[in-house]
């Protein structure tokens, strides 16, 4: 091993002060309601009964969100990985508008946004589907990937660019082939986040998808626990351990990914 | 077409959405007073708001719901918390996409009815009679009625009897602030805590508030009387003196119940809907009423919800004659009784309450509660949330204060403004 | 040393720059195709909320008025109204430090993580740094409570840990202190973000530069100066604009743990209160929580406004 091995220790004890509020779910979700504000730092009053529950009732809702996760992603990278490398390496007229509603589109909270798409979503029919969700849920994405893959891709350079000109490829594949590969870093860490708030989205699903039945993502499915007068901590904490699971093993893979990306050094070909 | 339309319309024109195009088309309800029960019959599919998500599809709760539906109708049921649903709820009736049956927190009744969300208890064929007049309260508006409460909860003082015994506390003993005080440090001295309740920001804190409120013999149309201020002062000192957890002042009901849970504290202030949960706690669980300042039994406000009809614009008479069977099948006849055992209710009906103390020795204690119970709204009316808010304010800020008697004083003084 | 002033000038691009740039042909109509998805989106999915909630903040709405219409117009009254609230100030106030200090630690907290991964070879580095974004993978309603008994004055665990040097347990989320606390939760839910974003950054970062700078005989503290921050730049303003404008409108963690009581009312958690009824204002006012949402609106426009330049000043 290098003479860097004492970093280990390091990271895991930076991972392990991050990660400790996680700690502290998965010991409330196997320990029994009259002593999770007891305060012990392990689960003296063990129970897996909390699981046992959630293994019921909630694994429709985590296929679910899945599906809404990588439905808009896809969506996401779709509308703003083309429209990014036209900003950062063309001209576009009007660019600086589109860069600033951008930022304002960012702005408006969620719940201004859901009463309006409600009324959008009423008249043309897609109340409670999951086509619905998916295209609420990428709004949240959509000026966040492009205000972010533009930053990147103007970073390429421009002879890379201009070689394949030369060549005479048209743009759609100078983008396809060239500025997409290269960009591969940023567009995960976009798909990652479009993910992630898609996974952890509440607002849409609780206005847009209240009736979807079971096809409505696990933030839903957790409220099942919280009543008007009584919340069961024990079964959210164990949801929220399950439901990370699937999408914690996303994220190391992805990042896996983006480490071997560098490795191949795409850049600076 | 109304200047409202129209300027929706522009609205939507600006938006270049051919969804709000179309809502210009017709889509625009005009709610109104047309439309009855009488006239309608049930349609296939009837669509039913509640506000008990924790009762999940399947569950005993949703399958006595589903039960309700008449001949050749399914009932479609989904909740949300109470006041996402009473959001929800206003949304809905814009867009003209009520649902048939919504079950709405009773202090949400008068504003509901003031924002013209509510058909009238007789145009949706609902029966009131036989319910008792102080539950109706919040209901009644301008001598009208909108919907029906079918059950009621209340507050009471739930006690460890195990950690009053070892600290020779006699739970009888306590009929006023006094006793209650000294029964807490007595249990304190022997090592235990004081008491839990919700003193958390909003509607929730304020109903646990409202006893002590009105104990000290305060009233609604001036939250910054003297009598407020004591109210006001007992809680304070509670946090004070550690007698209560500081965490009070975020604790929501649940909250405070997980805290009681612990066995660590000698009382809490909580509802009726915990009196079957209290029964399989680790200790001996009793109850006793909340105490007025200088003795006797303090007036608990009304909890429970009204079962109504939504405003509908379109086939009225049919969304209503759905309400009127669903709302009936609820509230009345043996049904009644399995209405409220499921939910942990005390029926808002004389005759079904006596039903049912007499199956269960659990509601004996509830029952003087239910029935001395004020309305929240009877008062006031709409203006009731203005006046919760400030009172709202006021106890946040008498809870941090922690004892200090200025503060306090200045906290219910300044109530008000948004 | 060729490929260090390329990429340095290539970097940071302007709009300027692109539009002076001898068009060629098609490009333009090519441009418009790439953009127009985008363009459709946007005015698709956010031109009519915002003009709505635009013309709810000029007229006087309430649940009737919302449901049947025939609220009055009523100019610039509502914004008068809440500049004239009492708290008003106190409320930017604290909604400045609150952004103020979460970007501070966050962006600090995110580089030092980052740089630290990034330099590297260490066998755990690959999966540290995915575990590192687990926190966001939980429903905010979980973590925020998990924050909250953390942070219970009576019997949480900060308070045991500070009690091991000593100190005397803090009403974490009393009237006072309450901002303070809501800042810690976010800035650990705001550190994924910096670190993923950052992280990417460093990469993009030709690794010949840092041979050739310590074939130079420059120290790590050195290129870290000289190579690492300069190069950060374009993503660095990018994550705090982004960190700025997420933290703006953070209202949810904030709401879970104190319901915006005390110091952690920001304007965010305000607009947010008075549009759904909870909380302290308890009356719905959606005329009120739209014009707060317009002032955040164009706090979050004129920092758009401060990057743009910011992008052009280090482009010169």
């Amino acid at each position: 091993m290098s003479r860097t091995w004492w970093k280990n220790p390091i990271a895991l004890a930076m991972t392990a002060l991050m990660l400790f509020p996680l700690y502290w779910m998965l010991n409330v979700s196997f320990t029994k309601r009259e002593s999770i504000r007891g305060g012990d730092l392990v689960p003296v009053d063990f129970t897996v009964d909390h699981y046992a529950v959630v293994f019921r009732d909630q694994l429709p809702y985590l296929g679910t969100s899945l599906l809404i996760g990588t439905g808009t992603v896809v969506l996401t990278l779709a509308i703003a990985a083309p429209a990014s490398f036209a900003l950062a390496s063309m001209a576009v007229p009007g660019r600086r508008s589109i860069g600033f509603a951008l930022i304002v589109a960012q702005m408006v909270p969620a719940v201004v946004m859901s009463l309006g798409l409600y009324s959008i979503y009423n008249t043309v029919g897609l109340l409670d589907t999951l086509p619905g969700l998916i295209l609420a849920d990428s709004t949240i994405a959509v000026p966040f990937a492009v205000l972010l893959l533009t930053a990147f891709m103007a970073g390429i350079p421009r002879e890379l660019l201009q070689a394949a000109q030369i060549d005479g490829a048209s743009h759609w594949r100078t983008f396809r082939s060239i500025v997409l590969p290269v960009s591969r870093n940023a567009i995960i860490t976009s798909a990652l986040f479009a993910f992630l708030w898609a996974w952890s989205d509440f607002i849409f699903a609780s206005t847009l998808n209240r009736e979807g039945g079971l096809l409505r993502p696990i933030t839903m499915g957790i409220y099942n626990y919280i009543g008007a007068q009584n919340q069961e901590w024990g079964p959210m904490m164990a949801t929220a351990v399950v439901a990370s699971i699937p999408a914690a093993v996303l994220l190391v893979v992805a990042q896996k990914y983006v480490a071997a990306g560098v490795t191949a050094g795409a850049v600076k070909n | 077409m109304t200047n409202t339309t129209l300027r929706r319309c522009l609205a939507a024109g600006a938006a270049l959405t051919m969804g709000a195009l179309g809502a210009c088309s017709g889509g625009t309800p005009e709610p109104g007073e047309s439309g009855d029960a009488s006239e309608g019959s049930t349609t296939a599919e009837i669509v039913f708001w509640d506000p008990y998500p924790q009762h999940a599809d399947g569950s005993a709760w949703d399958a006595h719901v589903k039960s309700c539906a008449p001949e050749g109708s399914t009932i479609v049921r989904t909740s949300a918390p109470q006041t996402d649903l009473f959001n929800q709820l206003t949304t809905a009736v814009k867009e003209g996409g009520a649902p048939d049956v919504v079950l709405l927190d009773n202090p949400m009744m008068p504003e509901a009815v003031g924002a013209g969300m509510l058909a009238t208890a007789a145009q949706a064929g609902i029966d009131t009679s036989g319910v008792d007049e102080n539950l109706m309260g919040p209901g009644v508006v301008d001598g009208t009625a909108y919907g029906v409460p079918f059950g009621s909860n209340a507050l009471g003082l739930y006690y460890n009897a195990d950690l009053l015994a070892e600290a020779g506390v006699d739970p009888a003993s306590v009929t006023d602030w006094d006793s209650l005080n000294a029964a807490m440090a007595q249990v304190v001295a022997d090592g235990g805590k004081g008491i839990t309740f919700s003193g958390v920001t909003g509607e929730e804190g304020v109903f646990q508030f409202l006893p002590w409120f009105w104990g000290a013999g305060a009233d609604l149309s001036d939250i910054s009387s003297d009598e407020a201020v004591a109210a006001g002062q007992l809680l304070s000192d509670w946090i004070g003196e550690g007698l209560a957890p500081k965490s009070a002042a975020t604790d929501n009901q649940s909250a405070a119940w997980d805290l009681f849970l612990t066995g660590e504290y000698a009382f809490a202030e909580n509802g009726s809907w915990f009196a079957a949960a209290a029964a399989e706690a680790n200790f001996e669980v009793g109850v006793i009423p909340i105490p007025t300042r200088g003795g006797g039994v303090a007036p608990v406000p009304t909890g429970g919800e009204f079962a109504v009809a939504p405003i509908q614009s379109e086939n009225a008479s049919d969304h209503y004659a759905n309400a009127a069977s669903v709302i009936a099948c609820l509230t009345e006849g043996e049904a009644a009784f399995q209405t409220n055992e499921t939910l942990g209710y005390l029926s808002a009906k004389p005759d079904v309450r006596a039903e049912q103390a007499a199956q269960s020795p659990l509601w004996e204690p509830w029952i003087a509660a239910v029935e001395g119970a004020q309305g929240r709204t009877t008062d006031l009316g709409s203006e009731y949330v203005d006046a919760s808010a400030s009172l709202s304010g006021a106890i946040q800020a008498a809870l941090n204060a922690a004892g200090d008697q200025a503060a306090v004083e200045a906290a219910f003084q300044d109530a008000g403004g948004f | 040393m060729t490929t260090l002033t390329t990429r340095t000038a290539a970097a940071p691009t302007t709009p300027e720059r692109a539009t002076v740039k001898p068009k060629r042909r098609g490009a333009h109509w090519a441009a418009i195709a790439f953009v127009i998805p985008l363009v459709l989106y946007l005015l698709l999915f956010y031109a009519y909320p915002l003009v709505q909630n635009l013309t709810m903040s000029l007229h006087r709405f309430d649940r009737g008025t919302f449901i049947n219409g025939g609220a009055p117009f009523v100019g610039l009254e509502i914004y008068r109204d809440v500049f004239d609230h009492p708290q008003f100030w106190t409320i930017v106030w604290q909604t400045t430090v609150f952004t103020a200090v979460s970007l501070a630690f966050q962006y600090l907290i995110g580089l030092t993580i980052a740089v630290f991964f990034h330099r590297g070879g260490f066998r755990l580095a690959a999966p540290l740094r995915g575990m590192f974004l687990v926190p966001w993978l939980l429903p905010i309603i979980v973590s925020g409570t998990t924050w909250q008994w953390m942070m219970n004055p009576d019997a949480g665990l900060l308070n045991s840990f500070l009690g091991l040097f000593g100190a005397d347990p803090v009403w974490w989320l009393s009237a006072d202190n309450a901002l303070m606390s809501v800042a810690i939760a976010n800035i650990w839910l705001g550190i994924p973000f910096n670190l993923v974003i950052l992280y990417s950054g460093l990469q993009g970062i030709p690794k010949e530069l840092y041979e050739a700078a310590s074939m130079d005989g420059a120290t790590p503290w050195q290129q870290f100066w000289r190579i690492t921050l300069p190069m950060l730049r374009p993503v660095t303003l990018i994550t705090l604009l982004l960190g700025l404008v997420y933290t703006l409108k953070v209202v949810d963690i904030i709401w879970i743990m104190s319901m915006g009581t005390g110091t952690s009312q920001t304007l965010a958690t305000w607009a947010y209160g008075m549009s759904v009824g909870k909380g302290a204002s308890g009356v719905i006012r959606y005329s009120e929580a739209s014009a707060v949402g317009t002032i955040l609106l164009l706090a979050a426009l004129a920092f758009g406004l401060i990057y743009i330049a910011a992008q052009r000043k280090q482009e010169h």
